[in-house]
Parts: structure tokens; C-alpha cells; sequence
């Protein structure tokens, strides 16, 4: 179990202390020293050093990792209820219905989503509340496809068309019986969403139309890393490590999850 | 063959336009205008440069002019870089943008093909599950941050590739490139992998080895034709990945491409260069789903009627 679940053990340590260090460090993530401005690591208070105006790099690091991950677990909740909503809808009622609302889908599959986002972003000025809600309503796409297609496979089974027999309201079949049996799929799907949004985040957060300072996240801290490369590397190859930690481990668990249930 | 074409193009102008529609909509909602600066301009010129521009008219008709130009060809002008038409941006940028993708592709097929070539043949083994470690690492790696790091250690440390802009020599696009292709040879390596392993344990393949034939015939002749058909599917939202890395990459890098002109565009509410280039990239994709179509067809013959 634990041998296995490496990948996610990893992801739960990196939660753990984004949510603990913040309260035991001695700094606040937008909370300036002005007389440590660009420390190098381990001095003094500092672990990691200081950025070019004075802030705690790990300090900064937490908060930001916090902020990351909250934005990815919300969004991809959207990306669930919308998806099993649409999907499982399309699947239950069949027929044209079906080929409509699974029409839209493959459309929107098509289009350039990113660029209609980063609209939404310029648009609906840059709250956190649209970056997630905005995020959530690209990433339901392949859900709704998923949960369809296990919506479709489960009408045929006896117990299904039992109830049906029994004259159980469809409602009632879809929340009793279909959305029970589909769980463990959308749960791996979920998983695999989660790294997706974090990564949809993270991109519009470094091309400054995400989460907007004082608050902080990955993508602002790869940013700012990457925009001063040259004086302090560690600015770049923390965030971009801990990111990269994060996406390839949350992949891995999703895809074998994905391929236990399928 | 022409049948598809038709009817993907038939399919393809009321997306296009939808698209165009949505944007321009979308837009217009925006608070802010194009001509607000630091200084706030004097009412009348204001409004002279809001007639001039035709953003006094009411909405509909300002749609209706815009698409009907469009359709002749002409994006109109930008409204911020005053000396330039969007065609003009877009000639400028464009070419950049296209190398970028274009390398990355076939770049990411190189890699991609061949690695999952070498797992589906020692499927099982030590070396299969390390190159699907490294697929799924690949996957996983955002641009954002492997194209800074590349310019880090190559550009910075080992000073053997130039960090920004395009220089002499093709050096400049080793970096953007590579960043663009990673996630995607991931992908395409791990969808070549599975097909190709699904395929080797088919009937004709047992046949051909029964027959004699040498594997190196079977896995090129017989096998990888079949396995490719997932890849082909993969590569429209492949395209759409790469359009939307290319705008990090060129902002990493500083290269002036398309990507660069849209982030900055919708920022300064530059409302003819944004639609132009949504407008642009739309019409991309949905002409690399269709050529990726055809390539589905050509490896899948049954596919060639539906």
C-alpha cells in the first residue's frame, strides 16, 4: 500500500506543509525584510533566501502552493458536477438527444479553449472565483464523454431496467443506482483532472491573467523565478520543482486508477 | 476523400463564425477601451477616434462590418500598434508561430513514435516500464517552466544556446522547440506504445510470423500501420496544445510571434488584433482536425466511408 501509493504519499507531504509551514515559520508570504533583500539560502531565518524585494522564498513557496492547489481542487469539482451532469443526462435520455449534446462536445472539443478563457480572464477582470469557475467549464469536456459512455453501458443492465419496470422515477434511478456505480471512473478522472487545471492555472497565473498579487501561486512564483533567472536561479527551480512534482505525481495515480476501473 | 472535405468545411464556417461571434461579444463587455493611456484623452478626440474606428455604431452593425470585411480578406486595423493593419501582424508573426509548431510536431512524432516503438516491442520488460516512466514525466512537464529551465542550464550556465529572440543560424529554435515537443512526444509515445501492443497480439500479426516473415517486416509492414490510428486522433487537440504552449514559449523566449501579439492584444483591448488571431488559430485547428482525419483515413481504410 504505502510502496504503491508512492506517488500520492508525495502530494500529501507537499499539502502538509504548504498548510503547516505558514504557521510556523517566522515570515508572512508578502511580508518584506528589508534587511535581507536577495539573501542567498540558509541565512539566518531565510531557508531558501529572500526574493529581489525581500520576501521569504519558502514562506512564499507554501503560500503559493496552497493557493495552486486550492484553485485546482475547485475547479475541478466544476469540471465534475458539470461534466456528470451533461454526461450523464446525454446517456440517460439517449437518441437525438444524446448526439446533440454529444455534438456540442466534440465542437467544443475543437475550439481554441485556452484563448477563450484568457478572454474571459482580460473580460471579467481577474478574480480567483472566475479563474477556477472559468478553468472548471474548459476541463468538463472529457468527463461528460466518460460518464456517458458508463450511463450507456449501465441502461442495459437488469437491475437498471428493474427499476425502470418498478415504475422508479429516472431521477431516482440516476441517483441511486447509476451515479454509485460510475463513482470510482469519475474519481480517477477527477484525479487526472486535478493536474490538468493546476497546469491550465499555473499558464494563466505566469501570463500574469491568473491569480493576481498580493495573492500568490506556482505559475506567479515560476514567473517571477523566471524573470530573474539569472541573479537567483532558486527563484525558478523551487516552484518549477515542486509543479513539476506535483502535475507528474498526481498523472501517475490518475492513470493507474483510470486503468483499474476501465 | 472529397466527400469529407466538403462536408468538414460545410461544418467548419458556422463554427468559425460562432467563434467570431463569441469573441467579438465577449470583448465589447470588457470594461476599458483601446484609447484609454495614462492620460485620459479630451472628450472629442475621444470621441473623433471612436468614429473614425466605427466603435460609435451600435453593436450589431459593428459585427456585421467586421465579419463582412473578414470574409474579403481584410482583419482591419490595429488599434493599438497605430502603424500596422492585423494582416500586417499577422504576416509578421505568423511565420514564427508556424515554424515553432511545425518543428515541435514532427519533432514530438520523431520521439514519441519511436519510443513507443521500443516499449511495445519489450512490452513487460525493464526497459518498456522506464520509457513509460518517461513518457509519463514528459506529459506532465509544462512549458512554462521546462522553457525557463532549458534557458537556465543551456543558455545561462553552459552559454551554448541563446536565451532570447531570433538570432543568426536556427540556434534560437532549439530551445522553444524542444519545451513545445517534451509533453507531446510523452503523449504520442504512450498512445503509440499501447496501440502497437494491442496490435502485435492480433491474428494477422501471429499469421505473418507463422509465415515466416522477418519481425522487422511484421512490427513496420504490418504492425505500426494499425497501432498509428490512435496518434492520428491525438493530433488535432495535439495542435490546439501546441498553439496554446507557443504563446509561453514566444513569451519565455521573446520571440515575435502570433502568441505574443494575442496576450498583448487582449490586454490593451486591441479588439481587431485579438479576433484576428482567435479568428486565425480557430481556422488552424479546425484545418489540422481535418488533416488529421485524412491521415486516419489513409492508415484505417474502413474510416474512409464514415
Amino acid at each position: 500500500m504505502l510502496k504503491r501509493h508512492f506517488p500520492l504519499l508525495i502530494v500529501l507531504m507537499l499539502v502538509t506543509l504548504a498548510l503547516l509551514l505558514p504557521l510556523l515559520l517566522p515570515w508572512n508570504y508578502d511580508q518584506i525584510d528589508w534587511d535581507a533583500v536577495r539573501s542567498p539560502a540558509f541565512s539566518g531565518s531565510h531557508i531558501f533566501g529572500t526574493d529581489e524585494i525581500g520576501r521569504d522564498r519558502l514562506a512564499r513557496l507554501a503560500a503559493g502552493t496552497q493557493i495552486t492547489l486550492m484553485v485546482a481542487i475547485a475547479a475541478a469539482l466544476v469540471s465534475l458536477i458539470v461534466g456528470i451532469a451533461w454526461g450523464a443526462t446525454a446517456g440517460w435520455i439517449g437518441g437525438r438527444v444524446d448526439e446533440a449534446m454529444m455534438r456540442i462536445v466534440d465542437g467544443l472539443y475543437a475550439l481554441p479553449f485556452m484563448f477563450i478563457v484568457i478572454l474571459l480572464m482580460v473580460v471579467f477582470g481577474r478574480s480567483i472565483l472566475l479563474v477556477f469557475v472559468g478553468i472548471g467549464l474548459v476541463e468538463w469536456l472529457t468527463m461528460a464523454r466518460v460518464v456517458r459512455g458508463q450511463v450507456m453501458a449501465l441502461k442495459q443492465r437488469p437491475f437498471i431496467l428493474a427499476a425502470e419496470a418498478a415504475g422508479t422515477p429516472s431521477i431516482t434511478i440516476i441517483l441511486r443506482h447509476i451515479l454509485p456505480n460510475i463513482a470510482g471512473v469519475a474519481l480517477a478522472y477527477l484525479m487526472l483532472t486535478v493536474p490538468q487545471v493546476v497546469m491550465v492555472e499555473s499558464f494563466l497565473s505566469f501570463l500574469g491573467l491568473g491569480v493576481q498579487e498580493p495573492l500568490t501561486s506556482l505559475g506567479i512564483l515560476v514567473k517571477e523565478g523566471a524573470d530573474d533567472m539569472d541573479m537567483a536561479p532558486l527563484g525558478l527551480l523551487l516552484p518549477g520543482a515542486v509543479l513539476v512534482v506535483i502535475l507528474v505525481c498526481l498523472t501517475i495515480e490518475g492513470e493507474r486508477l483510470r486503468d483499474r476501473f476501465s | 476523400m472529397l466527400a469529407l472535405i466538403t462536408r468538414r468545411i460545410m461544418t467548419a464556417i458556422p463554427t468559425l463564425l460562432v467563434i467570431i461571434l463569441a469573441s467579438f461579444f465577449l470583448m465589447r463587455l470588457a470594461p476599458g477601451g483601446p484609447f484609454d493611456g495614462e492620460r485620459p484623452l479630451d472628450p472629442a478626440t475621444q470621441a473623433a477616434l471612436q468614429q473614425a474606428y466605427g466603435l460609435d455604431r451600435p453593436l450589431w452593425e459593428q459585427a456585421w462590418l467586421y465579419v463582412s470585411r473578414l470574409v474579403q480578406g481584410d482583419f482591419g486595423p490595429s488599434l493599438v500598434y497605430r502603424d500596422f493593419t492585423v494582416s500586417e501582424l499577422i504576416a509578421q508573426g505568423l511565420p514564427i508561430s508556424l515554424m515553432l509548431g511545425g518543428l515541435a510536431i514532427l519533432l514530438a512524432l520523431a520521439i514519441g513514435v519511436t519510443a513507443g516503438l521500443f516499449a511495445a516491442v519489450r512490452a513487460g520488460q525493464a526497459a518498456d516500464k522506464t520509457i513509460m516512466m518517461f513518457a509519463t514525466v514528459a506529459t506532465a512537464l509544462p512549458t512554462f517552466v521546462t522553457g525557463p529551465a532549458l534557458a537556465l542550464l543551456f543558455g545561462l550556465w553552459l552559454g551554448l544556446l541563446p536565451v532570447s529572440g531570433t538570432g543568426e543560424g536556427i540556434t534560437w529554435l532549439i530551445m522553444p522547440v524542444v519545451a513545445l515537443a517534451l509533453p507531446v512526444s510523452g503523449a504520442i509515445a504512450k498512445l503509440t506504445r499501447a496501440g502497437l501492443a494491442s496490435v502485435l497480439k492480433q491474428d494477422h500479426i501471429r499469421t505473418a510470423r507463422a509465415r515466416g516473415l522477418s519481425e522487422t517486416k511484421i512490427l513496420f509492414k504490418h504492425g505500426l500501420r494499425p497501432a498509428l490510428v490512435p496518434v492520428a486522433s491525438y493530433l488535432g487537440p495535439a495542435a490546439a496544445g501546441l498553439l496554446t504552449g507557443a504563446v509561453v514559449v514566444e513569451t519565455v523566449f521573446g520571440l515575435p510571434g502570433l502568441g505574443r501579439y494575442f496576450v498583448q492584444g487582449a490586454l490593451n483591448r486591441d479588439y481587431p488584433l485579438v479576433l484576428g488571431v482567435v479568428t486565425l488559430y480557430a481556422a488552424l485547428i479546425i484545418l489540422f482536425n481535418l488533416f488529421a482525419d485524412l491521415i486516419y483515413g489513409w492508415l484505417d481504410p474502413r474510416m474512409r466511408e464514415g
